[in-house]
């Protein structure tokens, strides 16, 4: 009992001694994000990490509380919004993947005095329900459209949907929009939704598409959610042996996409311009925290952009700076 | 093993194997404060390694039982979205009353334990691999019934106000009720292992199963009641979370394996079996929690932050290891008197 009577004597004693320094300054602007190791999420990090400059030439910080796998999108987005609270920020910046989770935490950071900004998942009306400050990214759903249509403008008739993060609503809703807009040019599209377990897993997803594709010979486009599925999907597509029947494209896009739809392997890539998502979510949050400026118009889409053989090589040039 | 003495002294508290658990939380938290100020330091900091620990803690128990008793079971990565799932399905999808949504969650627990536990005694296959079946079966079942039923890999649930209030509800806005079950867990689980005869058998099992059969201990009976305690308190881990994030996925539990096996070990329970406390459990999860958790709240640049909890958790085992080797190795100096 004295030992641990002791233990915790100290600990209040060095509590207090430290009560005054906080680690984390005044005018925190805190970060809901993907794990530092995706692909896409390490571009919106290059943007964050951009902002932090300006936002710590104020005088403030920002902080990225990043999840640890995508399992369990929702609550652990909602947990870490809590986290956020509970770590005084001034504001904080989250993507709306599963509303039904996380609203609930959002309406609690609003009631306990921290404004709120949408990015990169949610959408301009949820932003508007919500009182949020604002959305920055895409419309999904218009952005599926967008990829839809381009497939059936070149011909494609049945195209599959690969999503590997299923019930993240941004993503369903992509999968809905292509889906919906194949279909004022003939055609039909699919989703086919693979495990959140299997995301990361290069080999798993190749091979799912890869057995899909064998199975329906109808098929003659695939469309993954990621960059990094998209390089699985070649993978599989050339395995099984059918590279010029089936026409790939991706959501979002990495450097080894960019070189395939240069050399012509891949159809296209709807760009939502990650960069841009990071770089304005923190420093929109800042502004708006600090010195009360908002953007007037609301959402600040930054996609739905097609990337295609028409304009990759201006593309290539930021990709190889990491911005793209 | 717990051997009471008539006084109690600094030393005899230092050499409790669970001490070594407790110095190792104390380290953890006192990096995590110096570093995160006082916002860790806090009640509502507190709250966020307190809701982490809760879910983990009430699958943890009933593993590290298990481990004590010499099994292993990994099928909780996949009972844990069954249990979700099959709540939100049934109470949301399909709109029946919560109390049939948790009722079928939990059978549904109670069944994969039982047929991990009947092939687990009846077959010479371990248990690892048993589970490990299991865990495969379960996750394909979930994925293709949930596709079936619903059309897509993400039900939400809108529970009504007593579901809400007794396992969905934030108390103060940021304590999550499922707090107060990890404690009542703790309490019922540390009362078997430690003061009623099954926690002897428990230890036996894990010691040597064969003399344990030959003393007269029913080992198969209580392996397969153990299976179904841990499969039943993933499915419960499920439907709370269910109902507190009113949406279940289908794949929300992977982690849990491995991090259950974490807060055992670093709650110094033997892989090897025969070993073990409840004690030792609920503060190694703490530890794990503390750990993950922690990491928010310092300032440190999130991309090293795998490499900080993959640091602080071997110190954290190997300081407890220390402890238990200098509580095992104990001698008192002659003449001293005891």
């Amino acid at each position: 009992m004295t030992t641990k009577t002791m233990m915790k004597a100290a600990l209040l004693a060095m509590t207090t001694a430290l009560g005054a320094s906080a680690a984390l300054a005044d005018g925190m602007v805190a970060v809901v994000g993907g794990k530092a190791d995706d692909p896409f999420f390490a571009k919106v990090k290059k943007g964050i990490d951009d902002a932090t400059l300006v936002v710590e030439a104020h005088g403030g910080t920002v902080n990225y509380l990043m999840l640890q796998n995508y399992d369990n999108i929702g609550g652990d987005a909602a947990n870490l919004v809590r986290t956020a609270i509970a770590q005084g920020a001034a504001v904080i910046a989250v993507p709306n993947w599963v509303p039904d989770s996380q609203d609930e935490a959002i309406k609690a950071a609003q009631a306990a005095g921290i404004p709120v900004i949408l990015y990169n998942s949610g959408g301009g009306e949820k932003a508007k329900e919500l009182g949020a400050i604002n959305y920055i990214g895409n419309e999904e759903y218009t952005a599926g459209l967008a990829a839809g249509a381009y497939f059936g403008r070149h011909g494609r008739k049945n195209v599959i949907c690969v999503n590997t993060v299923p019930g993240a609503q941004n993503l369903e809703d992509r999968c809905r929009g292509v889906s919906d807009g194949i279909v004022p040019e003939g055609g039909v599209s699919n989703q086919l939704p693979l495990p959140a377990s299997s995301f990361g897993d290069p080999t798993a997803v190749a091979e799912a598409i890869k057995a899909t594709l064998l199975e329906d010979a109808t098929i003659d486009g695939v469309i993954t959610i990621s960059a990094g599925d998209a390089n699985s999907a070649a993978t599989g597509i050339e395995q099984g042996g059918l590279t010029g029947r089936i026409a790939l494209a991706s959501f979002d896009m990495d450097g080894a996409g960019l070189d395939r739809i240069k050399a012509g392997t891949q159809l296209f890539a709807v760009d939502q311009q990650p960069w841009l998502q990071g770089f304005l979510a923190v420093s929109m949050a800042d502004a708006y925290v600090r010195y009360g400026l908002a953007i007037a118009s609301a959402p600040v889409l930054t996609g739905p952009g097609i990337v295609d053989s028409a304009n990759i090589d201006a593309t290539l040039a930021g990709a190889a700076a990491g911005y793209r | 093993m717990f051997i009471p003495s008539k006084t109690l002294s600094l030393g005899g508290l230092l050499r409790r194997p669970e001490s070594g658990t407790f110095l190792g939380l104390a380290v953890v938290f006192a990096f995590f404060t110096w570093f995160g100020g006082s916002n860790f330091a806090s009640p509502t900091g507190a709250a966020s390694w307190l809701n982490v620990a809760a879910s983990l803690g009430i699958i943890a128990i009933p593993i590290g039982l298990l481990m004590i008793a010499g099994e292993l079971d990994i099928s909780i990565g996949s009972m844990v979205p069954a249990g979700s799932m099959t709540c939100a399905i049934v109470s949301g999808h399909f709109g029946l009353p919560i109390a049939v949504g948790v009722g079928a969650a939990l059978a549904l627990g109670a069944l994969v334990g039982l047929i991990n536990g009947i092939l687990v005694v009846r077959t010479a296959v371990p248990s690892l691999i048993v589970t490990l079946g299991t865990l495969f079966a379960v996750a394909g079942l979930l994925l293709g019934l949930a596709v079936l039923i619903t059309g897509t890999t993400s039900v939400s649930l809108k529970a009504g106000p007593e579901a809400k209030f007794l396992l969905g509800q934030f108390i103060g806005g940021i304590y999550q009720v499922t707090i107060f079950w990890w404690i009542a867990a703790a309490l019922f689980w540390g009362f078997v292992l430690h003061l009623s005869p099954w926690g002897n058998w428990i230890l036996a099992m894990g010691g040597d199963r064969v003399s344990a059969r030959n003393a007269g201990i029913p080992t198969d009976r209580l392996t397969i009641i153990l299976f179904m305690c841990s499969s039943m308190s993933a499915a419960f881990v499920g439907l709370s979370q269910a109902i507190l994030y009113n949406s279940a996925q289908v794949s929300a539990g992977q982690s849990y394996i491995f991090n259950a096996i974490i807060a055992v070990v670093v709650g110094g329970v033997l892989l090897t079996g025969g070993y073990g406390s409840v004690v030792g459990i609920v503060l190694g999860t703490i530890t794990f929690a503390v750990v993950t958790q922690g990491i928010y709240y310092t300032g440190f640049d999130a991309n090293w932050s795998s490499l900080i909890i993959g640091i602080l958790l071997l110190g954290a085992v190997l300081l407890n290891n220390t402890f238990r080797k200098m509580a095992l190795s104990y001698s008192p100096k002659t003449g001293a008197g005891s």
